[in-house]
């Protein structure tokens, strides 16, 4: 699918603008929509699935106007929010059933079997029976990321996928996103995860204010931090002195003293070696020189 | 647009969301406890059920039904507005909101969900009743029914409560805001519009009449319907309003504003339903005024007098067609030029013949006149023939009552019944005088001449068509000819009356009536239920009558007398000039199917009762002899009314049907009229019938004085015949009442009370069928007894000043009168009023009876033998001593002063203890009394009424209180017993307080001595001085429970005299009834007083009067 937003702003009747005079080109495959919180990532990804309009600017999808074919457009998405709690007392097939009865028109013996199929693919075939209430949180954000894929969309919002997930389960949804990503789908994936983007994205946008700060790949966004990387080893009394001064990205305890990477226009220290940026350096580097946004 | 499948899938899942709610399984497994507790105890035989519940087969799932009507509003009121609510804090909805639904899809989803649940626990709840009417064999289970009341009343109510909670909190989108709205909005309606405009806006259908009658059917469905369509579109309509004002973007535009434009379109149409529903309340309210309009105009027009009247109807459905034959003569002394006849305005007026020839004649609603080519001449008879066809209008009956008793609602159990005048439905007809069925020359009821009694009896004869199978039941001899029922009533008759129906008739012949009685064929319960009486039956109703007619002393003028049933929602009225309801008819006494709420038909029960009693007195009684008393029990309480006693609240319960059988010895017999005393007529029928049924009132505990002395009130500021036009009517009728026996006192005393009555009982049994003119009578009166009764009626029936009878002192003794025991009782009384009075004194000689056994049917209870009351006249300013020898010992003394300023107007004393008298002439008669020469000793009494006493209360009443207070608009003066205060003393009266002329003593509720009320004398000497306080008996005739278990009750009284003050406790656990000795204690002129605290161990006390006499 491709989407075209051009200027898209959204501004809440109490004056607060959300988002600002947004232009944007997304393809199929998978986008990355970066951004601190508050940056109005969730605002923009409302809008798009339309459970939300927009002040002003327009969205086209595959050459279709959100506003006027709402009804067109909401069979070929799906949508997992931010906050996704269920509805108490359905069953986990149960909920995924009702989706699956709204989104598709499948007979009940095949819409099970997708039900099931679903189920299994995001893992939770084992508690089909179980109540969605009292399923896990991760759990309930794969069932979340399934009751989206229902209705195979040909557009997945996704906001905020991996909070609170640990580890193995941010992987295996990652998993089924790369997955996702083959067919003809757009995916666009919001999150202040850094890494859940760089995994996974070929296309990002990076929001701040609710302006669009970069647009491009993550490979794009990680050259423009080139050559202002720093790794250095410090003592404490630098350590203190360093991390009053520069944005620090990681700190490694060492034999006693600190391995430190950094963000630094100049090299910041004598011993100071440039190191190999990755978009969490990126994103430091443009949240603090591009935005001005103090990370010291 | 609308997609049914996703509405099914969002009510599908949403209702499993619901089913599981725990809110809606906890008021479900309410529901079915209540309703299963509820039908086991009211209906099923675990107890015996009363026969109402159980006769008609609506009763058990409309009772069920209604019972949850407005919990399961608030229940679905609650789910509502939790279903549709967007809730900020889960974005659950959000991945609903962005499938391709559309709102109305989504509204009308969840709709649905909670639709099927209630619908379902509706079915779950109605097994209930189902099940227990199955096991119980007396009850009609009438599957119909079930499925019918489960459609007109739980789903519009569920469909509109659903959709206004809905839309509600769409709106204003706060749930618990909307909630209290919406349970405000029934609350409001359930307490403020409770029974109001015919119950239009009664949403949960509690109170909508939709009772079934077994008989005609549903009689009032066109309103139910039309009513419960209303509350279900309007909630379809709410849902698609709130599709539109859904918080969540439309898929598409048109579709958005297609819900919005349905929405007012559905709006709309129940718009036009209630219009519909208002102007079938309103039309009928309208067309009685405009008929009283007419009515007046219409109302001193000379015009004929009918003489005799054929009519020929034939029963068409809704409709009837009819040819009236009458003749008519002209009995006036002047020619006319126009004559008229009433008819009820929905029948259509075909054509008018006189002396065979076509007439032409105008029509104003219930009025034809005719006044074209006409003339009369004085004495001239006409033969007048009027056919007509149509629907009878029932809004032409009962012209005389006013709106809010037209609109009282018709109870039952506890459903409210649509009243009904007449019935013209496809399979039951029933017509009485009051719908002006056939044509009469007399005009009804209109502001100027209140109304009119009738003023001929006429020559009757109807001939009825009717479809075969079905039973015409009217007056007089019945011949019946290739399916034509022609009807000859042996005597001219003031009116006649006309059922068709698919009756049974029961008919046994005693003396040479034929009594009959006529039931639907399901309606047979009372042979079943007394099936041992078919061979005793002849005796006793011989039994019945004789009692009857010997305390009538008139006998019985008719062929036949038939009871028929009626269906239940038939409804009568109380009249001004007429002393019978609709309820009887000619030869006719209509009874409500099934026996209705009345008691004595509860046959069952009666026997059960009956059983109780009979073994409490060591009887053994077969089971025919209780039927037999069950059957005179009925007889006897209903028709006859010798025996019983009921409750009432007299100037409230004004309607209660009236099915005694006396109009049937009277009014349709014979009667006395006059153009200038209409009342009359209705005074003497007051003044023959003699009910022997005890009506108890109860207005005194709750208004503090009785509606009597509230009715003597105002006729002492409005001449009665203001009263008449004026007057709400339960005081024009009290005022009449007591007007009559006033009338008919002071006439008797005149007369002397046995020759005025034989009189009376002789010109009515001498002109019998027929009626005549007051000047005749009173021509009559003057010859026998030398006496103009014009002047005793003018001052009766204009006067407004009254008497005011003091009872200055009642001696009674005990006496040996030769080897006799009798009893002497000296009653001395003074009329300080400013008029002439009439006292009626009785006494009664039996031991009222207040056990539990009153409660059940006495084993063949006698009729209250009741001695004969004495009447005396007191002239204004005149002091009088009555002397009264009585062979047995008076229980109590009872001096009624039917119209004075006396409150209570009727005073009861007990008698007490009488004092044995040795010699001395026993005095009977009464004489008056030139100069009180009773008491040498000085003394002063306080009464509360006097400026003497004062009251104090430290104690602030209630908040709640003070509000209630205020919505007295009229300042009452005397507060009931059932209002006792714990603030204040409030005044309220009775026979055994002290008064002059009031009777009335202050009373509270005891606290602990906070609130005093003090007696403060003048004294014209200083000295000492004995101190008695009044009190009504032994712990102030308060119930204590088991004769008191010999607890012992005190008051606390406060007494300052000249050496200080003393606190006394004084017991009053066996105070005599009257004056009591306090002490005796030294007083100045002034600074002395007496005072009672509220400190009691009983719930009220009183204070009443305190007496000093100098020693």
């Amino acid at each position: 699918m491709n989407i075209e937003i051009k200027g898209l702003s959204k501004i809440y009747p109490n004056g607060f603008a959300a988002i600002k005079n947004i232009d944007l080109q997304i393809g199929s495959g998978m986008f990355g929509l970066l951004g601190p919180n508050g940056a109005g990532k969730s605002s923009f990804m409302r809008i798009l699935v339309t459970v939300q309009k927009a002040t002003s600017g327009t969205i086209l999808m595959d050459g279709m106007d959100i506003n006027t074919h709402r009804h067109e457009i909401r069979r070929l998405v799906g949508y997992l929010p931010q906050d996704f709690t269920f509805f108490s007392k359905l069953k986990t097939w149960e909920f995924l059933d009702y989706a699956a009865q709204l989104a598709t028109s499948l007979k009940r013996k095949e819409r099970i079997a997708k039900v099931d199929r679903l189920l299994d693919q995001v893992g939770l075939l084992d508690v089909r029976d179980r109540m969605a209430n009292k399923l896990s949180g991760g759990m309930k954000r794969r069932l979340g990321i399934a009751q989206a894929l229902i209705g195979e969309p040909r557009l997945l919002v996704i906001d905020e996928p991996t909070t609170g997930l640990d580890p193995e389960e941010r992987i295996r949804f990652r998993n089924i996103l790369s997955d996702l990503s083959q067919k003809d789908v757009t995916i666009i994936l919001s999150t202040h995860i850094v890494g859940d983007i760089s995994s996974t994205c070929h296309n990002m946008a990076m929001l701040n204010k609710g302006e669009v700060a970069f647009k491009g790949s993550p490979e794009g966004m990680i050259d423009q931090v080139r050559g202002h990387v720093w790794q250095i080893m410090l003592d404490d009394e630098e350590f203190d002195a360093i991390k009053a001064k520069y944005p620090v990205v990681s700190t490694i305890p060492a034999e006693g003293r600190w391995e430190v990477q950094l963000i630094a226009n100049d090299k910041p220290h004598p011993d100071a070696r440039e190191a190999n940026p990755n978009l969490e350096h990126a994103y430091v580097y443009f949240m603090e020189n591009e935005l001005g946004v103090s990370l010291v | 647009m609308i997609s049914i499948k996703n509405i099914l899938t969002i009510s599908s899942y949403e209702g499993k969301v619901l089913w599981r709610n725990w809110f809606f399984r906890i008021i479900g497994l309410a529901g079915i406890g209540f309703l299963t507790i509820f039908n086991l105890v009211v209906f099923s035989e675990l107890d015996s059920p009363d026969w109402d519940f159980l006769a008609n087969g609506s009763v058990l799932p409309y009772v069920s039904l209604l019972f949850i009507s407005i919990p399961q509003a608030a229940a679905v009121i609650f789910l509502a507005t939790g279903l549709i609510k967007k809730d900020k804090k889960l974005d659950t909805n959000e991945v609903f909101f962005v499938r391709a639904i559309t709102n109305l899809d989504y509204v009308l989803g969840k709709a649905l969900a909670l639709f099927k649940l209630f619908f379902f626990l509706n079915l779950v709840l109605l097994c209930i009743p189902l099940i227990v009417g199955i096991t119980n064999p007396l009850a009609t289970v009438d599957p119909v029914a079930f499925l019918s009341y489960l459609f007109l009343t739980s789903v519009p109510n569920i469909v509109f409560t659903a959709g206004a909670a809905f839309l509600l909190v769409t709106v204003i989108r706060n749930q618990p805001i909307s909630i209290v709205l919406l349970i405000g909005l029934a609350g409001v309606q359930l307490i403020y519009y409770f029974d109001k405009f015919s119950n239009i806006l009664d949403f949960t259908g509690f109170r909508l009449s939709m009772m079934r009658s077994e008989m005609a059917g549903f009689v009032d469905m066109e309103f139910a319907l039309l009513q419960r369509s209303f509350y279900f579109i309007t909630g379809i309509g709410f849902l698609f309003i709130t599709a539109f004002l859904l918080d969540r973007l439309a898929g598409h535009k048109t579709a958005h504003r297609a819900s919005l434009l349905a929405g007012l379109a559905i709006l709309a149409i129940s718009s036009v339903i209630m219009v519909k529903l208002w102007d079938m309340r309103k039309t009928p309210i309208a067309l009685r005024q405009q008929m009283i309009e007419v009515n007046g105009k219409w109302a001193d027009v000379p015009n004929l007098e009918v003489s005799s009247h054929n009519i020929t109807l034939e029963w068409l459905g809704n409709q009837i067609s009819s040819t009236s034959e009458m003749v008519l003569q002209n009995n006036s002394s002047a020619p006319l030029e126009t004559i008229f006849f009433t008819l009820n305005p929905g029948l259509t007026a075909e054509a008018l013949f006189i002396n065979g020839q076509p007439a032409e004649f105008t029509r104003e609603l219930q009025i034809i006149s005719v006044n074209k080519k006409i003339r009369i001449e004085p004495g001239e008879r006409v033969n007048v023939q009027l056919n007509y066809h149509g629907p009878v209008s029932e809004a032409a009956a009962h012209l005389e009552v006013d709106q809010e008793r037209y609109e009282n609602i018709n109870e039952f159990i506890i459903f409210s019944l649509l009243k009904k005048y007449a019935f013209l439905e496809e399979n039951y007809l029933l017509l009485t005088k009051d719908v002006l069925w056939y044509p009469d020359t007399e005009v009804g009821f209109n502001r100027r001449s209140a109304a009119k009694e009738r003023q001929s009896f006429i020559d009757f004869r109807l001939t009825v068509k009717a479809p075969a199978g079905k039973t015409p039941i009217s007056q007089g001899a019945l011949t019946v000819n290739d399916g034509v029922y022609t009807f000859k009533p042996e005597y001219r008759l003031p009116q006649i009356s006309l059922v068709i129906g698919d009756y049974l008739k029961k008919e046994i012949v005693v003396d040479s009536v034929a009594y009959s009685v006529y039931h639907y064929p399901k309606n047979d319960f009372f042979a079943r239920q007394l099936d041992q009486l078919a061979d005793t039956l002849s005796y006793l109703i011989t039994d019945v009558v004789n009692e009857y007619e010997d305390a009538q002393r008139l006998s019985y003028p008719f062929k036949r007398m038939q009871f028929v049933e009626v269906p239940l929602h038939f409804t009568a009225y109380n009249k001004v000039y007429e002393s019978h309801q609709a309820h009887v008819q000619p030869e006719t006494i209509f009874w409500p199917e099934e026996g209705g709420e009345i008691e004595q038909f509860d046959f069952r029960n009666q026997l059960r009762d009956m059983t109780k009693q009979a073994a409490k007195s060591n009887q053994v009684l077969t089971d025919k002899q209780k039927q037999a008393n069950v059957f005179n029990d009925m007889v006897r309480k209903i028709f006859t009314k010798q025996i019983g006693s009921t409750w009432v609240w007299e100037g409230k319960d004004i309607d209660n049907p009236d099915y005694s059988i006396f109009p049937n010895y009277y009014d349709f017999n014979s009667g006395i009229v006059s153009k200038e005393w209409a009342l009359l007529n209705r005074s003497i029928a007051n003044y023959l019938r003699k009910d022997k049924l005890v009506r108890n009132d109860y207005s005194r505990e709750i208004k503090g004085i009785s509606f009597t002395e509230e009715c003597n009130d105002l006729m002492r500021t409005s001449p009665l015949n203001r009263i008449l036009t004026e007057g709400e009517f339960s005081k024009v009728n009290k005022s009449v009442a007591l007007k009559s026996q006033y009338l008919f006192s002071y006439l008797g005393h005149i007369i002397g009370e046995s020759n005025f009555k034989s009189f009376l009982y002789e010109w009515v049994n001498t002109h019998q069928h027929q009626l005549t003119r007051y000047e005749d009578f009173r021509k009559a009166m003057m010859s026998q007894f030398k006496v103009d009764i014009d002047p005793v009626m003018r001052k009766v029936y204009s006067e407004t000043s009254q008497p005011a009878f003091e009872i200055l002192e009642v001696q009674k003794y005990e006496v040996m009168d030769g080897d006799r025991k009798r009893y002497q009782v000296l009653v001395k009384a003074k009329n300080s009023g400013d008029s002439d009075g009439v006292l009626e004194v009785k006494f009664n000689h039996k031991d009222q009876g207040n056990d539990e056994d009153d409660w059940y049917p006495k084993v063949n209870e006698d009729a209250a033998e009741e001695a004969p009351g004495r009447l005396a006249v007191i002239r204004h300013g005149e002091t009088k001593l009555f002397g009264y020898v009585l062979d047995e010992k008076p229980n109590d003394i009872t001096i009624n002063t039917i119209i004075s300023r006396n409150i209570p107007s009727v005073i009861n004393m007990s008698m007490g203890t009488m004092s044995a008298r040795e010699g001395g002439v026993l005095f009977d008669g009464e004489r008056v009394i030139e100069k009180d020469d009773s008491s040498n000793s000085y003394e002063v009494i306080v009464d509360n009424e006097d400026p003497g006493f004062s009251d104090f209360s430290p104690i602030k009443p209630t908040m709640l209180k003070v509000w209630l207070d205020g919505l007295d608009t009229v300042p009452q003066k005397y507060h009931g017993y059932w209002s006792r205060s714990y603030a204040k003393w409030l005044a309220t009266t009775g026979s055994d307080f002290y008064g002059r002329v009031i009777r009335s003593a202050h009373f509270t509720r005891s606290g602990e001595g906070e609130k005093t009320a003090t007696w403060t004398p003048e004294l014209r000497e200083e000295g000492f001085y004995d101190v008695y306080v009044y009190m009504r008996g032994k712990n102030q005739n308060e119930y204590v429970g088991n004769n008191g278990d010999s607890r012992q009750f005190e008051y606390h009284y406060i007494i300052k005299n000249q050496d200080g003050t003393d606190h006394i406790s004084y017991n009053i656990t066996n105070a005599e009834p009257g004056w009591n000795y306090l002490g005796s204690y030294y007083f100045n002129k002034t600074g002395g007083s007496v005072s009672l605290t509220d400190e009691c161990d009983l719930r009220t006390v009183y204070a009443d009067a305190v007496k000093w006499v100098k020693q």
